[in-house]
């Protein structure tokens, strides 16, 4: 669906169901350079289980009007002003990667209206190595050739995945690459952002982390920092699981999110 | 065109109220002349059947972009191995997988590859994209699903709906297959080399038609976008005219008598009787088949072997045409 925030036009999916917002809502944010597709797998299965989903493509990114966020802080205020603007209440945010900063600084600074945080491969912070910076801006498609060689795993690379036919590194390059300008402006944001400790320890609702044994990207030490940041984390880690743990690993990702969301932010 | 799809687009689809426009395909000005307001789709085949016209891609692409208009080719005869048709902007290809992908004639099966490059939502043309989907609660597939929104489309309703999905069994036959491609495709392509030059040489035959031979109108366009090979597909024509192709046919025993083509085992046919014996006299000549045409798909048996198999053909086919 298309609605305005800040006077520009957002678009979100809803796992394939009207949204309502008298139901709990659960928002699932996107990585760097993707968008709502990411989520496919999942979005649809709470959607039909009496949520209200909400999976934003982040502004300038595929449907949704730019400029693009320039900081982590940014998106926090943003993601904030979306839950205004759809008046939202219990909320589940489920993240991945980059999402998971923005996540780190929304629950943190606007927790009131949050029930629980999962944060799936991700670290307190993104470093990101100033070659791939460049070449995001330079040149965009051996970028995204690279994050998606880095960030799939085995199920990925090697087109395991649940949907028969279905290739996520093909997929994942035509998305990316319909965002060019995004990425290089989301990899500046993730490498900026320094917050992470602080904002962590300002976390009060119940959260999960999910990570992945062969992560690539936010290897399961960074994973750890993030653990160990938290007050009193669920920890599970899928070890057949390259980064892009939602595609890679979706049936596994699917139980631990289902599990702890159904526990913590119960719909009817 | 493969005989069944011409039927397909002049029978069948039309009864859907789905009409088609057929083109010369080495004619990229005729593709553009031909669409027309209610133009939903720009469809060929990269190496035509039987006559192994190859298609001008870019030309093609450049008119279907022009248009908004999706381009769908069969790329049967070439698999991804010799050409991949995404790299020149194909939207979607299919391919008969009963041929060389599976690769051994065991099993039926087709697939349909997105290549999620052509935007559905830019237009209102295509309604049943773009617009909710009321069987899925109103689901808008090109909204949630972007690049993939063609596949997701064909899964939700052709999939579920119309029956067609593979058998287990024919799956496994066809991906065991798939896992050779590439040994395969090169002992096609280094055997059709060598039968050309036999067959280009041999007093019997009149004449010798595939797009690697310079003499095919389509040879230029085989280099660009086949250079490992354009397929192993041959054409060519028995001197003494229907008889002796016949004679020819019926006395070979290390090729099969057979209507399929990309098998491990080389195939001959007469396409006149057999592949194109549906279509009318007409489009058999706007084909490119004659009565003398024999259709070889070259297999992957020792070539010396196929070369020993044609000579008793062609001792029989010497005797009709000298009678």
């Amino acid at each position: 669906m298309y609605f305005e925030v800040n006077n520009k036009r957002v678009f979100a999916s809803t796992g394939g169901k009207c949204f309502d917002n008298n139901k709990p809502a659960i928002i699932f944010l996107h990585g760097s350079g993707l968008d709502h597709t990411f989520w496919g797998l999942h979005s649809r299965f709470f959607a039909f289980r009496n949520y209200a989903v909400l999976v934003p493509d982040l502004p300038g990114h595929t449907n949704s009007e730019g400029p693009e966020l320039k900081s982590i802080e940014a998106m926090a205020d943003w993601l904030n002003d979306v839950v205004e603007a759809l008046d939202l209440d219990n909320i589940s945010v489920v993240a991945h990667s980059q999402g998971c900063l923005t996540a780190l600084e929304f629950a943190s600074r606007y927790g009131e209206k949050v029930r629980s945080v999962s944060f799936i491969a991700s670290g307190l912070a993104t470093p990101v190595n100033a070659a791939l910076i460049d070449a995001a801006e330079n040149n965009p498609e051996a970028a995204i050739a690279m994050m998606l060689s880095w960030g799939f795993g085995h199920a990925g690379h090697f087109h395991q995945g649940p949907i028969p036919g279905n290739s996520m590194v093909a997929g994942g390059r035509k998305v990316m690459g319909g965002n060019p300008n995004s990425l290089a402006s989301d990899l500046r944001a993730c490498d900026a952002y320094k917050n992470g400790k602080e904002a962590a320890a300002n976390i009060s609702r119940p959260h999960q982390v999910i990570l992945a044994g062969a992560d690539r990207m936010a290897p399961r030490k960074a994973g750890m920092e993030l653990v160990n940041h938290l007050a009193k984390p669920e920890l599970d880690i899928i070890q057949k699981s390259g980064h892009m743990v939602p595609q890679e690993a979706p049936n596994d990702c699917r139980l631990l999110l289902k599990n702890f969301i159904f526990a913590n932010n119960p719909s009817s | 065109m493969y005989g069944g799809n011409i039927s397909l687009m002049k029978n069948t689809l039309p009864r859907f109220g789905i009409t088609t426009t057929f083109v010369d395909p080495t004619n990229v000005d005729a593709f553009r002349a031909a669409i027309q307001d209610n133009t939903r789709l720009i469809y060929g085949e990269l190496i035509g059947n039987p006559g192994l016209d190859i298609l001008d891609l870019e030309g093609i692409v450049a008119i279907a972009q022009e248009n908004h208009l999706p381009f769908m080719v069969d790329a049967t005869f070439n698999t991804p191995y010799l050409c991949k048709c995404f790299d020149y902007g194909v939207n979607i290809t299919i391919h008969s997988v009963t041929k060389w992908m599976g690769g051994h004639g065991a099993a039926i099966g087709g697939v349909i590859v997105d290549g999620g490059n052509f935007d559905w939502g830019a237009t209102d043309k295509y309604p049943t994209i773009t617009e909710p989907y009321a069987p899925f609660s109103g689901l808008n597939i090109w909204e949630e699903f972007g690049p993939s929104a063609f596949a997701t489309r064909i899964r939700t309703e052709a999939m579920r709906e119309f029956g067609a999905t593979m058998s287990p069994m024919n799956a496994f036959l066809l991906l065991l297959g798939l896992e050779t491609l590439s040994l395969r495709m090169d002992r096609h392509m280094s055997n059709t080399k060598e039968l050309l030059e036999y067959l280009s040489g041999h007093e019997q035959v009149s004449w010798v038609s595939h797009p690697d031979l310079p003499s095919h109108s389509s040879h230029k366009l085989a280099k660009k976008y086949l250079p490992k090979g354009a397929g192993s597909i041959v054409s060519f024509g028995v001197k003494g005219g229907r008889d002796a192709g016949k004679a020819f046919i019926e006395n070979v025993s290390l090729a099969s008598h057979l209507a399929n083509v990309g098998d491990a085992k080389t195939l001959i046919i007469h396409p006149a009787t057999t592949t194109h014996s549906r279509i009318d006299a007409d489009a058999l000549v706007a084909a490119g088949i004659t009565e003398d045409m024999v259709r070889l798909s070259v297999g992957l048996e020792d070539v010396e072997d196929i070369k020993v198999d044609f000579e008793d053909g062609f001792r029989a086919s010497k005797k009709i045409a000298n009678a």
